[in-house]
């Protein structure tokens, strides 16, 4: 797959930029952060509408049948408008799951509901600072679910959710459907994430793998999804560093613009340096899927775009001075964003690790 | 297997089938003459074989090829440790312009193939004691002389003057104009009677670089190169002539790997250190950053297949490369302890800790600093105000010095 965007890619790009740009509205975003398991139901819908809920999902099962690079574009230009919502990754990771591990029933049942967007579906792997536990205490028995998953992404609204679980002492990768699942969803610094945990209480389920592979396959499902997260990431930096320069280049100090000044300047300049980074390493691993260096490609695409959407976050509102740390500004919504990315499909600890044991060959 | 790929298949043949008379470990031990000759005669085997002026016309001795093939070739060569750098400079920037400006044809053209060949080398003479990043600051004069030129001043960081039978050379014509409009550009004769080159002693040992005086050297005016006071424009066009050239995600030090070999052997208090958590934080870290600069590369260089004007972005390569590069270096030389205080004056940068360490700060200097760098980018790519400039439209001569 080539590392060159072809035309409909670049009018995919192009066109979800520009729908989701007419779409922004920072009141609307900042009234999502002071309320909890409120999401942005418009993004949503615009979603489902343009069919990106299903864009990399198979053709046989109502998906486009593109790949991570259409829906990693797509997900560039949510992160730009620090979208309301997590389900464009969380739904397209439950979906790759069951398409994947998935019984001809499951792909019946779910399939063309997420495709579609009809159905929410989240992926609750983590338990703790654990994004792939080696041993879940989430216990399935008689195919039944008891345990609770904290922290999950989207939790709040998912009606399906594909985790991992402990049958008879070993992980195992289960789906279950959400109805009647309890959800505590959390008051965290990023509400629209409808981040909550889920309890679940002999809960019926279906285990979607079992044996020796079932840890390296939850890692390619997170690193799936991470590599979309990565795009998002890119988005959001990218944003930030416009909205700088474009500070930069209005404001007047000193009698003179504030982005004649080095120390102003330079920052901004830096910024690029990272955005483009993980730019480069967000368009090599979306073309990775199915190859050998696909989880590498993934880890270094999460690491610099982690690196880039926190460092624009914080240099940013730097640049902005007091106006950048106001509520009304909007900055903190990116701000906000950043760190939750940064922890959701895995954090920067956990990536790195993923990177050193390949290159270093050794699990510390 | 697509054209490009069987080229540079081939390429890496040929520079298979030469290693071993020119590359690294037939050069170890070498003094500086003896390891000079052997470039000669490595550049001269390039010349035979197709490999030296890959993308310059066939008139003028080159291949007729495009920049393609030449970056290619020069990633493929970049390994081998040759003894190329005698040329780079000469055939990078000097050559190529005096074929799109100089006068003489015919002269011209037996200059561009004794360098091709190795036979003669050309420097360049722009930065001075008062003006390197400040380009247009340069205070070396040239005065009307005659039907001709006398040039006065001193020259600073020129690299292989020593070795050098020309230069080309930006000199001050009109001090009462704004810095910029004053210059001329020519070409000098480095044997010329008034010429002297003194050597400097660089930080890492080496004396590559020189500080060149001119005492009334005289020029006639065919070797002027730019209209009188159009000398900055032609200094400017040796920028869009560099734009493509080989990179290296590991800023010309040594590869990742290397550093792992290196930390796989090691221990931290008494554990193996590719189990230390900061150890593990630096290598992922730095893979993220040379794979993504790789990426850049390996787009650019389909853009260019494509008949495309590769992204900006590649200019970040120096930038991000080099400076990752002098702090790699200072993380390896941690790691070794006591042992990694050891020294080896001819040891290969890009094999090598502590020579790579050691140079590095060259690299951050050497050909735009990472304050011009960011300064470009600012200004160029993202569209952000000029520094505050005190000498902008004042004439060269009002400017406080």
């Amino acid at each position: 797959m080539s590392l060159l965007y072809d035309d409909a890619q670049l009018a995919i790009a192009t066109e979800s930029g520009r729908i989701l740009d007419a779409r922004y509205k920072t009141e609307a975003l900042l009234a999502l952060i002071e309320t909890t398991s409120v999401y942005d139901a418009d993004f949503w819908a615009t979603c489902a509408t343009q069919c990106w809920t299903g864009i990399a999902l198979p053709e046989g099962s109502g998906g486009l049948g593109l790949s991570l690079v259409e829906l990693g574009l797509v997900a560039k230009a949510a992160g730009a408008v620090c979208c309301g919502a997590p389900f464009l990754t969380t739904s397209f990771g439950a979906a790759r799951a069951i398409a994947a591990y998935g019984s001809d029933a499951a792909h019946g049942a779910w399939l063309e509901r997420l495709a579609s967007g009809a159905s929410i579906g989240v992926v609750a792997f983590a338990e703790g600072q654990s994004p792939v536990p080696p041993c879940p205490t989430l216990m399935v028995t008689d195919g039944k679910l008891t345990g609770t998953k904290s922290a999950v992404s989207g939790g709040g609204y998912g009606d399906v959710a594909i985790v991992l679980a402990s049958e008879h002492g070993v992980p195992v990768m289960a789906l279950a459907a959400l109805e009647g699942v309890s959800r505590h969803t959390l008051n965290t610094f990023d509400n629209s994430r409808c981040t909550a945990d889920l309890v679940f209480a002999h809960t019926q389920a279906e285990v979607l793998l079992r044996g020796p592979d079932v840890l390296d396959a939850a890692r390619h499902i997170l690193a799936l999804q991470a590599v979309i997260t990565a795009h998002e990431q890119v988005g959001g930096a990218e944003a930030l560093m416009f909205r700088a320069r474009d500070y930069a280049n209005t404001r007047r100090a000193f009698g003179s613009l504030i982005g004649a000044f080095q120390a102003v300047k330079h920052k901004i300049a830096e910024l690029y340096a990272l955005v483009e980074l993980a730019r480069a390493n967000a368009i090599y691993a979306a073309t990775r899927e199915g190859e050998p260096d696909f989880l590498k490609a993934a880890a270094a695409a999460r690491l610099s775009a982690t690196e880039a959407y926190d460092t624009a976050a914080r240099d940013c509102v730097q640049i902005h001075g007091g106006i950048g740390v106001t509520w009304e500004a909007g900055l903190h919504l990116h701000q906000r964003r950043a760190r939750t990315l940064a922890i959701e499909q895995g954090n920067t600890l956990y990536w790195e690790d993923v990177l050193a044991d390949e290159l270093l060959g050794v699990t510390a | 297997m697509s054209d490009l790929e069987t080229y540079t298949r081939k390429a890496r043949a040929w520079l298979e089938s030469v290693a071993p008379t020119y590359g690294k470990a037939a050069r170890k031990g070498l003094s500086g003459a003896q390891d000079l000759a052997l470039g000669r005669r490595y550049q001269a085997s390039k010349f035979a074989a197709g490999y030296a002026g890959i993308n310059w016309p066939t008139d003028f001795g080159g291949q007729g090829l495009t920049h393609i093939e030449k970056v290619a070739f020069e990633g493929e060569e970049m390994g081998y440790g040759m003894p190329n750098a005698y040329f780079g400079i000469s055939l990078g920037m000097p050559i190529p312009i005096l074929m799109k400006f100089g006068s003489d044809k015919e002269f011209i053209k037996e200059r561009v193939l004794k360098a091709l060949k190795g036979e003669e080398i050309w420097c360049q003479l722009f930065s001075e004691p008062a003006g390197g990043s400040d380009l247009a600051g340069l205070r070396l004069r040239a005065e009307p002389d005659g039907n001709g030129w006398k040039l006065n001043g001193q020259k600073l960081w020129t690299s292989w003057a020593h070795v050098a039978d020309y230069g080309v050379i930006v000199a001050r014509t009109d001090p009462n104009v704004a810095k910029h409009k004053g210059l001329t550009y020519f070409w000098v004769d480095m044997k010329a009677p008034g010429v002297t080159v003194r050597p400097i002693k660089l930080a890492a040992g080496d004396s590559h670089v020189n500080e060149v005086f001119f005492d009334d050297v005289k020029l006639t005016d065919d070797q002027r190169m730019s209209p009188v006071g159009g000398g900055f424009g032609v200094a400017m066009a040796t920028l869009m002539i560099e734009r493509y050239v080989a990179t290296d995600s590991g800023g010309f030090g040594p590869h990742l790997d290397l550093f792992i070999e290196l930390v796989k052997h090691l221990e931290i208090n008494g554990r193996p250190a590719r189990e230390d958590g900061r150890i593990r934080s630096a290598v992922a870290r730095n893979y993220a950053q040379r794979a993504a600069l790789e990426v850049i590369t390996s787009r650019a260089m389909l853009m260019m297949q494509a008949g495309m004007e590769p992204g900006p972005e590649g200019s970040l390569n120096k930038l991000v490369s080099v400076r990752s590069r002098q702090k790699l270096g200072e993380l390896a030389i941690d790691l070794q302890g006591g042992p990694g205080l050891a020294f080896n004056d001819h040891a290969f940068v890009k094999d090598d800790w502590t020579a790579s360490w050691i140079s590095a700060p060259t690299g951050r200097i050497a050909g735009g600093a990472d304050e011009m760098l960011l300064n470009t980018i600012a200004e160029k790519i993202l569209g952000l105000p000029q520094d505050h400039r005190p000498d902008k439209n004042v004439p060269f001569n009002q400017i406080p010095a």
